[in-house]
């Protein structure tokens, strides 16, 4: 399970699984009769077990190409491929949405009326592929793994921020995904229990094989996370600048003051920030 | 004592204790004072007592692991801190200095955990809010927070801390809060607005016999008439009719409401959740519902045969189409990753139906069926004065022809009290099937 590949600066996770392949999508939106081109021609290849981090100013169109994956959104024209198997593309505009590609949303999407444990239960109980017991007994297992024993008869509204983030992915886990979709997760949270956050996610990625698609406008939080770095042109997006974290993984918070952290920043923080002034400049809204 | 006692009311873990436990809690805990500048303790010490602030201020400096910045707080009146102390062999956390002059309450940690011992369940409520506090106010992780979530079990199997450690539901809840209720000054405002209403009754009708008010019974012939073994104009709570007429009316409100209940929050689902569905139905239902329920007094009694039917025809339109909207309101205030959500995680469209839909348009249906049972009530009186041989509606009707001004204020009590219990027996049923929306409003501190 913890088997993490040492060596280059690029090292990921050891996963069969969950290579994503996006193939010059685009997606038009015609609201009111004004086409407006959110993705254009945009091409990607992330391969399995990667965290792959995609920057971009708010509103760029980097949540419409995660809808696209997800399968909420239909695209125009292009393909997206999960392991050589097209998702959507000509003919199939649309992807199913499935267990495979589990979104964790941004402002959290944790059922309030169902307890923390009901929540993670609530994947494998819906495909009806496992025992009620045996669900169960994954599902407390996985919570204690996560340091989130004690909370599972809570409901998600009486706990605090963080830990709902930590039930929610995993709720994502509990069904053995390919891909976890992160859409700005940690958005919302002020940055002590951000740092927190990401701590925890390393150490969740480091026990479980997944491909991790990282949407955010945090630069450093790219950096910390990433193995890659995508960064966005503003509307229509496209990948501006691809860029490889040769920080070496396992990572903890020792990494953002050493040299090669602030070197990195130095390297792309003009880069975002001409596409947050065009994006400014344009009046796209938050979202 | 008392003021130890007011002061842990206030504080968070310490909310949920009855009066009893709340006094055996106060009896360990003593008073001190501090000056500005006193250090009440430091980092890695040993953790004894935990601290309430009664007045004045501190600074809490917490050191983050791997060197992380320090997390600083300033605590005040009615703040905890030193919760190490409940926690197993731990040290302090952190390092505390008083900002101006401070008075401290301290109750030892040891004790306190004892004291729990002997009430495992009020011990389960306190350690977990502990819990809850320490990770929402100092961002501490759950990891450290679950020991002290743990904490009193000690001795205990691990099934019993099962059972032990659920968060009160029903009935207890309940319990809680209205002991809560009753020490607080709620019941009095609540009493003092009665006196004022009915002093205002009193004033104007009987003793300054304002003009247009003198032939209006006053409070003291309607309340003689109501409990007299034999009432002037023939109704009193002592009067097997007065019964009967309630009866009457409840029925029917009963009949209706349930049926108003089943097809208006169906019809509010599918409208909410099928956009086909709602295209060709919800423009008929726009231009019904806004149709006062008299104009509908005649249709209902061509339509229906008898008396009985065409009022409870009535009483359940309103309410109908009261539940319906809201319904449908409540499952489009749904968040859409609500739905995304489950489909990723392998629901299918009956099971979004069942799972996220019905109970995330919950409060909203509660609260359609508040005001679903009030217009019953209203449409029911509408029609019992047209038409019907019974009932509240009838009675007010009739005594107002028949010139026994005294018995439409009785039928007016009456119908006040059991409205408004039928209307607390909805909000009751919401509560009890939303006790995750209960206890997320408790914890918001109402």
């Amino acid at each position: 399970m913890n088997s993490v590949l040492q060596g280059s600066g690029n090292t990921r996770q050891i996963a069969t699984q969950g290579a994503i392949r996006i193939e010059e999508v685009v997606k038009i939106y015609d609201p009111d009769g004004a086409a407006v081109m959110a993705v254009d021609h945009c091409s990607l290849d992330i391969p399995a077990g990667e965290i792959c981090m995609i920057v971009g100013p708010s509103g760029c169109g980097k949540t419409t190409l995660l809808n696209a994956i997800a399968g909420f959104h239909s695209i125009t024209s292009g393909k997206i491929f999960l392991d050589g198997k097209l998702l959507c593309g000509p003919g199939k505009p649309q992807a199913d949405p499935g267990s495979d590609r589990i979104v964790v949303f941004q402002n959290g999407a944790l059922f309030p009326w169902k307890t923390n444990i009901d929540n993670v239960a609530f994947g494998p109980l819906m495909q009806g592929k496992m025992g009620k017991k045996e669900i169960y007994e994954k599902a407390r297992s996985m919570m204690a793994d996560a340091g989130l024993s004690g909370t599972e008869q809570n409901y998600p509204g009486e706990v605090s921020s963080g830990l709902r983030r930590r039930v929610e992915i995993v709720r994502a886990l509990m069904n053995d995904p390919k891909v976890l979709l992160f859409d700005e997760p940690y958005r919302a949270l002020d940055s002590l229990t951000k740092s927190v956050m990401h701590e925890a996610l390393l150490e969740i990625y480091y026990k479980n094989k997944v491909t991790i698609f990282f949407i955010t406008h945090d630069l450093e939080e790219a950096i910390f996370l990433g193995h890659r770095m995508v960064i966005m042109t503003t509307r229509p997006c496209r990948p501006k600048k691809i860029l490889a974290v040769d920080i070496p993984h396992p990572r903890d918070y020792s990494v953002l003051t050493s040299p090669r952290f602030r070197e990195l920043m130095d390297e792309t923080v003009e880069l975002v920030h001409e596409e947050a002034k065009k994006s400014f400049a344009a009046g796209e809204k938050e979202g | 004592m008392d003021q130890i006692s007011a002061l842990l009311k206030r504080a968070m873990p310490f909310q949920m204790v009855g009066p009893d436990v709340l006094a055996s809690i106060a009896g360990l805990a003593k008073w001190k004072s501090h000056a500005k500048g006193d250090v009440i303790y430091q980092m890695g010490a040993e953790a004894d007592d935990i601290y309430l602030v009664s007045s004045g201020s501190v600074q809490h400096t917490m050191t983050g692991n791997n060197g992380a910045a320090a997390i600083e707080k300033t605590m005040r009146s009615g703040d905890v801190f030193g919760w190490a102390a409940v926690m197993p062999a731990q040290a302090r956390l952190a390092t505390t200095v008083c900002l101006e002059r401070t008075e401290l309450v301290r109750i030892n940690g040891a004790a306190l955990i004892n004291l729990f011992k002997s009430s495992p369940v009020i011990g389960d409520v306190v350690m977990s809010r502990f819990a809850t506090m320490i990770t929402r106010e100092f961002g501490i992780a759950s990891s450290v927070a679950d020991k002290v979530r743990r904490l009193p079990q000690g001795a205990r199997s691990t099934a019993e801390l099962k059972v032990q450690s659920a968060p009160p539901t029903g009935l207890a809840l309940t319990m809680f809060r209205f002991s809560q209720w009753i020490s607080s000054p709620k019941p009095y405002l609540m009493l003092t607005g009665f006196a004022i209403l009915l002093g205002l009754w009193h004033f104007t009708v009987t003793v300054w016999e304002l003009p247009r008010f003198e032939s209006m019974p006053g409070l003291t012939v309607v309340v003689k008439e109501m409990f007299s073994q034999n009432p002037v104009y023939g109704l009193s709570v002592f009067t097997p009719e007065y019964y009967q007429h309630i009866g009457v009316s409840v029925r029917r409100v009963a009949i209706a409401f349930f049926l108003a209940t089943v097809l208006g929050v169906s019809l509010g689902l599918f409208l909410g959740w099928s956009k086909k569905f709602r295209e060709f139905v919800f423009p008929v239902f726009e231009i019904l519902r806004p149709i006062p329920i008299l104009a509908w007094v005649p249709l209902a009694i061509l339509m229906f045969a008898g008396t009985e039917t065409p009022v409870i025809f009535l009483t359940f339109l309103a309410s109908f189409f009261a539940t319906a909207l809201n319904t449908m309101l409540g499952v489009e205030s749904i968040d859409e990753s609500y739905s995304r959500a489950a489909y990723c995680l392998g629901a299918n469209k009956w099971q979004v139906f069942r799972e996220v839909i019905t109970p995330g348009a919950m409060p909203f249906i509660f609260t359609g069926l508040q005001i679903s049972v009030g217009v019953a009530w209203f449409s029911l009186v509408a029609g019992e004065m047209v038409s019907g041989q019974f009932g509240l509606g009838y009675v007010i009707n009739t005594a107002y022809t028949m010139v026994t001004y005294p018995t439409i204020i009785i039928g007016m009590i009456t119908l006040g009290f059991v409205g408004y219990t039928t209307s607390a027996m909805v909000r009751f049923a919401g509560n009890y099937m939303m006790q995750w929306r209960v206890r997320e409003l408790a914890l918001g501190g109402n």
